[in-house]
């Protein structure tokens, strides 16, 4: 007859048992220290931020404004997947912006975990003037937190100086035309492809910065010269019979996130058709926003032009063509990238 | 015959049980232990730190500028931009940070080269650093370098002085 006691028991003790054994894969976990997970996590956050130009590639993640940040998949701050460690200003300008991405958007774009982790990135730039600059976003840190550092560099956008040259100093003009200044981007020149891209202008990614010193090109800098109208003009040489056709543009609506155009130095930007006088500079940032409308492939030639009209007088000598290349790229600044994940 | 004797020590023994195996669960799921397989995370971290520094020494700043590792082991063991001045660049670059730098870092560069005999050469790039023993736990990063057909000043003479070649820059790189 069997006992009472030991069917209790024994019910019991096979219980126990299979909870034993379920209890068995949860027992080994704790012999991995947590160390090793926020390590992992780091590095692999910090290899996505040095060595991928995120997503989307065209038109970049950094051009997204906040109402279309959802639409950003992924946020590396490499110029290209060619190019590791060389990151772009324009991305990690708009990565560590206050405000614009939640500690959310950072765990669900950078960082990719199953749990949300907290973070703190920061990037030190070291600039070839011997300043540093410290960029940096995330919670303070505390003890015991898994970390990586990565040394890169930064690309930042060049900008054209253009100061008095002979060639733009036409004496021999006729004063019933007006004077006409050129700025030409070549793009087969600027997107290059035996240029690596650390090199490189791409004006659907870069600012176009133009700062044009109009000292020694004014007849009488008393009077000045006046800037009627500056407009965007494109050619496609591979096509028959190329030849330069006016861009549609909001030539007359002020707007920065397109691009701004300052007359001598002034705080208000100006629309592009301006009619005002200029007695010592003009300077345009065109920004990539805008030449994305622009419609523009690697074979495209984009003028910028700049007309004085003074007729029935002339004012300024300044006319010609200048050629946006890659010399007026800055060197690259040196920095250190860390990310510390716990 | 069943009576309640029987029946207490069971319950005794039964709640004795539950609590030795909750015990031993709780003390070994809290316990962290650093196995001998861990210690490769801050090996992982250092290594990918030097060849980030060496990969950025060897970046021109501008398109037709030059790479400053390449312009380094030209110098060889020369005193001014040479092998020294490659180990102090490279430690720099090691040690930055955002806060206060990483300051106990230490570094050694050496230089292999294929001889004219054929064999492979190592060779001290920067002066030895006197406080390295040998038992440091180093990491070992390397570059490769095309030089011109010049020898660097400094280097043995079993180096090829009649072609260009490639060079094996390698840092071992320690915390002191």
């Amino acid at each position: 007859m069997l006992s009472l006691d030991f069917l209790v028991g024994f019910t019991i003790f096979m219980l126990a048992l299979i909870m034993v054994v379920s209890m068995v894969p949860g027992l080994l976990a704790g012999l991995e220290s947590s160390g090793i997970d926020y390590d992992a996590v780091a590095y692999r956050t910090g290899v996505i931020l040095v060595e991928d130009p995120g997503w989307p590639v065209y038109p970049p993640w950094e051009m997204n404004d906040p109402d279309h940040k959802d639409e950003i998949q992924r946020m590396g701050l490499a110029v290209s997947k060619e190019t590791p460690n060389i990151l772009l200003s324009a991305k990690v300008e708009r990565f560590f912006e206050a405000g614009f991405f939640a500690p959310e958007d950072y765990r669900s774009k950078a960082i990719f975990g199953d749990i949300p982790y907290s973070y703190n990135f920061s990037l030190n730039i070291s600039n070839p003037d011997g300043s540093y600059e410290l960029n940096q976003t995330g919670d303070p840190l505390p003890p015991g937190y898994g970390y990586i550092r990565r040394v890169v560099k930064i690309k930042e956008p060049g900008v054209a100086e253009i100061g008095y040259d002979d060639d733009y100093n036409d004496t021999t003009l006729n004063p019933s035309i007006p004077p006409m200044f050129t700025v030409r981007l070549n793009f087969s020149q600027l997107l290059n492809q035996s240029v690596s891209a650390a090199y490189r202008i791409d004006p659907r990614t870069d600012p176009v910065t133009v700062n044009i010193n109009m000292t020694g090109y004014l007849i009488d800098s008393n009077t000045g010269a006046t800037l009627q109208n500056v407009t965007f003009w494109k050619m496609d040489p591979t096509r028959p019979n190329p030849r330069f056709t006016r861009i549609p543009f909001s030539y007359d609506t002020t707007d920065p996130d397109l691009y701004t155009l300052r007359i001598d130095g002034t705080q208000t930007p100006h629309s592009l058709k301006p009619d005002v006088p200029v007695n010592s500079n003009i300077s345009l940032v065109l920004n990539p926003a805008a030449t994305s409308l622009f419609t523009l492939d690697q074979n495209s030639i984009l003028d910028i032009r700049f007309v004085f009209d003074d007729s029935p007088d002339q004012r300024t000598t300044l006319n010609g063509t200048y050629d946006y290349d890659d010399d007026i790229l800055p060197v690259l600044s040196t920095g250190v990238l860390e990310v510390a994940i716990w | 015959m069943v009576n309640d004797a029987g029946q207490l020590y069971t319950m005794e023994g039964i709640a004795a049980g539950v609590i030795m195996l909750l015990t031993a669960y709780i003390v070994v799921s809290t316990t962290s232990v650093y196995t001998a397989g861990d210690t490769h995370i801050p090996d992982m971290q250092l290594e990918q730190l030097g060849s980030d520094v060496l990969a950025m020494m060897d970046t021109p700043d501008t398109n037709r500028g030059t790479s400053e590792l390449v312009g380094f082991v030209k110098n060889g063991t020369r005193v001014m931009m040479g092998g020294n001045t490659l180990r102090d660049r490279f430690l720099a670059g090691c040690k930055m940070r955002s806060g206060d730098p990483d300051d106990n870092l230490r570094a050694q560069v050496y230089l292999s080269y294929r001889t004219t005999g054929g064999s492979v050469n190592t060779t001290p790039l920067s002066s030895p650093d006197p406080e390295f023993t040998g038992r440091e736990n180093t990491v070992r990063v390397t570059r490769w370098v095309q030089l011109p057909t010049e020898k660097p000043p400094g280097i043995p003479i079993d180096m090829s002085n009649t072609r260009s070649k490639a060079v094996l820059v390698e840092v071992l790189l320690w915390r002191a």
